[in-house]
C-alpha cells in the first residue's frame, strides 16, 4: 500500500507550476487518493476494486484572466505543463470582472490526520468485515452493499505563499439486506476511521429491517406525519446545500433563500451549519482556494443567516470569503460540504409513540429537484418503509414517491432527533444528521414493492 | 444518471494534454500486454489491462464573459483479474513498470480475498479474441480547433440571447472528449481505440417572483454531445436557435402552471430520451437483474423468465455514432446490433460475458469503465427507439385534446424501475392538433410498462435525433458513462401530468 507523499514532496510538485513565467498569479491545486473497495451481492463479494491516482489542477491567472489545466501527472514536469496549457487558455479569453485574487498567506487549522489503519486496510480486512456482515443475516436473507476504505492528502498552494496540506481518510460500509417476500433493510455507518465501524452491528440492523419489512402492503399516496430516519433527513439537508446554501446562488437570485436573510424559514428547533474542522465529520481544515474552514452558521432555531462563500461570490455579495470554494473553474459556486443539522431531544421510539397515524422513512431514493427556487424534491421511499399506528410502529408497506418542499419539511417540523449519524456520498463530503418528526409530508405516487 | 450535485472532489479527468507518461500506441500495447503476463504470473486463471488516456475540454460562457475554462487530462492503467472464480481489480496512475507489476499482484491478491465468503465461480462466456485499431469517425478534430473560434461562437449564441428582455443569465457551453484505449487480454485479445466527442449547447435563465423558468437548446445539461468532431458543433445551430430559446424562459415566467389531469401526453424526442434510457435502458442491463446493483442503483422489475415473454413497447436497435458507438467493449467484445424488444416484446438483456453465460448467451457487448480506474460495468450503448412514422407536428395535429411537453427539468425513478416521475422545461396545451397556450413546470408520472404500454404514436425518421447522456451514473466506487439514444418523438395516452407536493 502507499503512503502520502508529504507536503514537502507535494509543494515540490507545485512549485514547477508556481514560478511559471509571464503569468500574475498561479494556484496549484493537488490531490493523492488510494484506497479500496469490497463489494458484495447475494451474500458473495463479486466486485473489488483498489486504485490509487493523483490530481494537479492549475489555475492560472494573466491581466483578470483566467485558464485552468488538470493533469494526473504528479511531478514536477506535469504541473508544469498543466500551468503552461492554463496560461495558453488565460490568453484569449475575456477578463473576470470579480477576479478576487488569489488567498493570502494565512494559518489554517491542524488537520486531524490520517488515520494509518485505515490508510494501509487490506482487502483481506474488508472481505473479514463483509463476511462478519452477512453472518448476521439470517439464511433466508440475502445482502448486498459495499465496505470502502479510501486514503487521500489534497494541497493548495499559489504564488502569494499560501500553502495548505491535509490528508484524510474515511471508512464506510453499507448494505441493502433483502428477504424473500419484498422484505428489504438498509444500514450504513461511515467514520473517519476503520476501527470505528462495526460490521456485525451494520448487518444485524438492516438484517432486523428487512425481517420487519416482509410482505409490505400497499398504502394510499397522500400527506402523512413522518419519522425521518438520518439517512433520509440526510437527502433533505443535502439537496438544501445544494438549493439554498450556496453563495453564487443566494447573489443572483436563483436560491430558495435568496432575499430572506433574518426570516423565520424553519421550525424554532432547526439549526443548520457547516463545520468542515469538526472532528464529528470527514472535511479539510480550508477549502479549495487555500481560504481557513471555519463554522458557520446558516439556520439557527429556524432563521435563516447567510449562505456560504467562495472569494469570488464573497466579492459580489459584499463580505468574506466563509472557505467554501470548489476546485477551478468551477460555474457552480460555493457549496457547504459539511453540514450538521444539530439535534434535539427525541429519540425516535418517541416520536413514533407521539404519532397517531404516520410513516417510518428509512430512507430516500434517486431524488431530484423539482423545483429550484420553491425548493420542491421527489424521490422514492426505499428498504423499509413502515406505516405507525396509535403511537406503534404497525406494518411495513410498499414504496411511496414523495413531492416535498424542504423548507416546508423543516418549517413542519415537530422534534429533532437526539442521536445523529454521519452520510458521506462524495469522498470530500459528509453530513450528519438526526432523525425528524414532521408533519403534513407529501406523498404523491406509489411502486408495486 | 446521478442524482445529486456535484461532488467536492479534484475528479482525476481533466487534462494539460501535455506530458504523456505513455508512449507510442504499439509500445502501449507491449504495456498492457507485460500487465496481463504479471497477472498470470501472480497467479490469475485469466486478465485483462487497460491503459486509458482521457483528454478533456469544457469551456462556459454566461452574459458573453467567460465563466470557466478547463482542459483536463487522465492517463493510467486498470488490471482486471478472476482467480479461482472471482474477480480482483486494481488500479494505478503510476505506469512504471515495478508499480505495474505490484498493481497486478495486488488484483490477484483482492481476488482471493474475495473467496472468504462462499458462492458459484465466475464463468465467462466465450468469445473470440480479436486484434486492431479503430477510431471514431469525425470531420474536424476538435481539439485542434482554435480556441479562440470555439469561444466566440459561444459567445455570440449568449450575445443573441442576452438581446430578448427579461432574461437573466444566458449561458453556452461546449464539451470535447477524447479517450484512447488500449486493451488486452490473456486470451490473445489486443486492441487500441479511440473515440472523440463533442457537444454544445445554449442554456437561457429567466428569474421574477421567486420563480425560475429555463430553456436549453438542442437538449438541457449541456446540450447536444455526439461522437464527432467539431462538425457537429457547429451544425447545430446554437446561433440561430438563442432568440427563441430566450424567449420562451422569459414568456415561462408568467405562464400558468401545468394543470393536474390525466390526459394524453407528446414528448419531444428530448424527453424520450430520457424516457428510454431510466425505463428501458437501466432496467434491461443484465447485471441488475441478477442483484449485482440491489446495494446502490438497484434491481430491475424485469426477470430473466420474462425474455420473449414480457410486453414492453416497440423494437429498438443500435446504431453508430452516438455516445455509445465503439469498436470493442471493455472485454473486446465486438460491438453488435441486438434486439431488446421487438413488435412489444422483450427479447434480450443488456450483458457482459459473466452475467450472459449465468443465462447460457453471449455477451452483447456492453461492458465499459469510465477511464483506466475502474472496473467495466454493463453500460447502455445507443439504446434506440426505432422511428415508426409521422413528424412531431404530425403527432401533434393528429391530437384533438392533450399535453406536449419539451426537453427534460427532472428525473427520478424507483429501485426497480417502476414508478417514475419526470419533469419538462416547458409544455403547451395541444387542442384540436394545434399548440394553444403554455404551461410553466410540467411535470408526468406512471408506471414504466403501463407508460410504455399506451405508447400509440411513434415519430418518423425525419424527428428522429441520437442523442448522448454523458452523466449516467452507476456502480460502487460510482462510475460514470457516456451513452447514446437515438429516439423520435412519441405520443402516451391516459398519463397522470402536472404532480403537486
Amino acid at each position: 500500500m502507499p503512503g502520502a507523499f508529504g507536503p514537502e514532496e507535494v509543494r515540490r510538485v507545485a512549485e514547477a507550476a508556481l514560478d511559471l513565467p509571464g503569468a500574475d498569479g498561479v494556484e496549484v491545486l493537488l490531490m493523492h487518493e488510494w484506497g479500496g473497495l469490497t463489494r458484495f451481492a447475494g451474500s458473495r463479494i463479486h466486485q473489488s476494486t483498489w486504485l490509487e491516482n493523483t490530481a494537479v489542477r492549475v489555475r492560472v491567472v494573466r491581466g483578470g484572466r483566467i485558464g485552468v489545466a488538470a493533469t494526473n501527472a504528479f511531478t514536477p514536469e506535469g504541473a508544469r505543463a498543466a500551468a503552461q496549457s492554463a496560461l495558453e487558455m488565460a490568453s484569449v479569453v475575456s477578463p473576470d470582472p470579480l477576479y478576487p485574487g488569489l488567498a493570502p498567506p494565512q494559518p489554517v487549522p491542524e488537520a486531524i490526520g490520517l488515520d494509518e489503519e485505515t490508510a494501509g486496510c487490506t482487502p483481506e480486512r474488508r472481505a473479514e468485515g463483509v463476511a462478519e456482515l452477512v453472518g448476521r443475516c439470517g439464511r433466508e436473507l440475502s445482502a448486498a452493499g459495499a465496505f470502502e476504505t479510501l486514503a487521500s492528502e489534497v494541497a493548495l498552494a499559489n504564488s502569494e505563499g499560501q500553502f495548505c496540506w491535509a490528508p484524510l481518510t474515511r471508512a464506510s460500509l453499507a448494505t441493502v439486506v433483502t428477504g424473500p417476500e419484498g422484505g428489504s433493510g438498509f444500514a450504513e455507518a461511515v467514520a473517519r476511521r476503520v476501527g470505528e465501524i462495526d460490521p456485525g452491528a451494520v448487518g444485524r440492523r438492516a438484517a432486523d429491517k428487512a425481517e420487519r419489512s416482509r410482505r409490505p402492503e400497499p398504502i394510499e399516496p397522500g400527506r402523512y406525519t413522518v419519522v425521518l430516519e438520518p439517512a433520509a433527513v440526510a437527502t433533505l439537508v443535502g439537496f438544501l446545500g445544494w438549493l439554498g446554501f450556496g453563495g453564487r446562488e443566494y447573489v443572483e437570485g436563483r436560491s430558495c433563500l435568496s432575499g430572506r436573510a433574518g426570516e423565520q424559514v424553519a421550525a424554532p428547533q432547526i439549526s443548520i451549519y457547516d463545520d468542515g474542522t469538526s472532528p464529528q465529520t470527514i472535511g479539510l481544515p480550508f477549502d479549495f482556494e487555500g481560504t481557513p474552514k471555519r463554522r458557520v452558521d446558516l439556520i439557527e432555531r429556524g432563521v435563516f443567516r447567510d449562505a456560504v462563500y467562495d472569494r469570488r461570490t464573497a466579492k459580489q455579495a459584499g463580505t468574506q470569503s466563509t472557505g467554501h470554494a470548489l476546485p477551478p473553474p468551477n460555474p457552480e459556486g460555493p457549496f457547504p460540504l459539511n453540514l450538521f443539522l444539530a439535534p434535539g431531544e427525541a429519540s425516535v421510539e418517541q416520536m413514533i409513540a407521539a404519532t397517531e397515524r404516520g410513516l417510518l422513512v428509512t430512507r430516500f431514493h434517486y431524488t431530484n429537484v423539482v423545483h429550484p427556487t420553491r425548493s420542491v424534491i421527489t424521490g422514492m421511499t426505499r428498504d423499509g418503509t413502515f406505516l405507525i399506528e396509535r403511537g406503534e410502529v404497525a406494518r411495513p408497506v410498499r414504496n411511496l414517491r414523495f413531492t416535498q418542499s424542504i423548507l416546508e419539511a423543516l418549517a413542519n417540523t415537530l422534534a429533532v432527533g437526539r442521536e445523529t449519524e454521519l452520510a458521506s456520498e462524495f469522498f470530500l463530503s459528509a453530513s450528519r444528521v438526526p432523525a425528524l418528526h414532521v408533519e403534513g409530508f407529501a406523498f404523491t405516487g406509489a411502486s408495486d414493492h | 444518471m446521478p442524482s445529486s450535485a456535484g461532488s467536492g472532489t479534484l475528479g482525476d479527468g481533466p487534462a494539460a494534454g501535455r506530458g504523456r507518461r505513455c508512449g507510442r500506441g504499439a509500445r502501449v500495447l507491449d504495456l498492457v500486454r507485460e500487465a496481463v503476463e504479471a497477472a498470470r504470473r501472480a497467479g490469475a486463471d485469466y486478465a485483462d489491462a487497460r491503459v486509458v488516456r482521457e483528454e478533456t475540454e469544457s469551456i462556459t460562457v454566461r452574459n458573453q464573459e467567460m465563466e470557466g475554462i478547463d482542459r483536463a487530462s487522465s492517463e493510467g492503467i486498470g488490471i482486471r483479474v478472476l482467480t479461482g472464480g472471482r474477480w480482483g481489480f486494481a488500479a494505478t496512475a503510476r505506469l512504471e513498470e515495478p508499480e505495474i507489476a505490484r498493481t497486478a499482484e495486488l488484483a490477484v491478491r483482492i481476488a482471493r480475498a474475495a473467496a472468504r465468503l462462499p458462492g458459484e465461480p465466475v464463468r465467462l462466456a466465450e468469445v473470440e479474441p480479436v486484434t486492431g485499431t479503430w477510431r471514431s469517425p469525425m470531420q474536424e478534430d476538435p481539439f485542434e480547433v482554435p480556441l479562440e473560434r470555439k469561444v466566440s461562437l459561444l459567445v455570440e449564441a449568449t450575445r443573441r440571447m442576452q438581446a430578448v428582455r427579461g432574461l437573466a443569465f444566458a449561458e453556452a457551453s461546449a464539451d470535447l472528449f477524447r479517450r484512447r484505449t488500449w486493451l488486452a487480454t490473456s486470451e490473445g485479445t489486443a486492441v487500441d481505440q479511440t473515440v472523440v466527442h463533442s457537444g454544445a449547447g445554449i442554456e437561457a435563465t429567466a428569474l421574477g417572483d421567486g420563480e425560475l423558468q429555463r430553456r436549453s437548446y438542442p437538449n438541457s445539461f449541456r446540450g447536444h454531445i455526439a461522437a464527432a468532431g467539431w462538425e457537429h458543433v457547429e451544425r447545430l445551430g446554437l446561433i440561430e436557435e438563442a432568440e427563441r430559446t430566450a424567449t420562451e424562459a422569459v414568456e415561462l415566467l408568467s405562464a400558468p402552471e401545468c394543470p393536474s389531469e390525466v390526459t394524453t401526453l407528446v414528448l419531444d424526442s428530448g424527453q424520450v430520451e430520457l424516457q428510454v434510457h431510466e425505463s428501458i435502458g437501466h432496467p434491461l442491463e443484465l447485471d441488475r437483474v441478477l442483484g449485482m446493483e440491489e446495494s446502490y442503483a438497484g434491481s430491475s422489475f424485469v426477470r430473466p423468465e420474462d425474455r420473449g415473454r414480457l410486453r414492453y413497447v416497440s423494437p429498438l436497435v443500435s446504431i453508430p455514432g452516438g455516445l455509445g458507438t465503439f469498436a470493442w467493449d471493455d472485454e473486446g467484445v465486438p460491438a453488435t446490433r441486438v434486439p431488446l424488444i421487438v413488435d412489444g416484446i422483450f427479447v434480450d438483456f443488456l450483458s457482459s460475458r459473466e452475467t450472459a453465460s449465468v443465462l447460457g448467451l453471449s455477451s452483447t457487448g456492453a461492458m465499459r469503465a469510465d477511464g483506466w480506474q475502474h472496473l467495466p460495468l454493463i453500460r447502455m450503448t445507443n439504446i434506440n427507439l426505432e422511428p415508426r412514422e409521422g413528424t412531431l407536428a404530425e403527432i401533434i395535429a393528429d391530437t384533438k385534446d392533450g399535453v406536449f411537453m419539451a426537453t427534460n427539468r427532472s428525473w427520478s425513478i424507483d429501485d426497480k424501475r417502476v414508478n417514475f416521475q419526470f419533469g419538462c422545461e416547458i409544455a403547451w396545451r395541444i387542442r384540436n392538433g394545434r399548440l394553444a397556450e403554455l404551461y410553466r413546470n410540467p411535470t408526468y408520472t406512471g408506471i414504466t410498462t403501463e407508460l410504455w404500454g399506451s405508447c400509440d404514436a411513434v415519430g418518423g425518421r425525419e424527428d428522429w435525433t441520437l442523442w448522448g447522456t454523458p452523466n449516467c451514473g452507476k456502480g460502487e466506487p460510482s462510475q460514470v458513462a457516456r451513452v447514446g439514444h437515438g429516439v423520435p418523438p412519441a405520443r402516451f395516452r391516459n398519463v397522470r401530468i402536472g404532480v403537486r407536493g
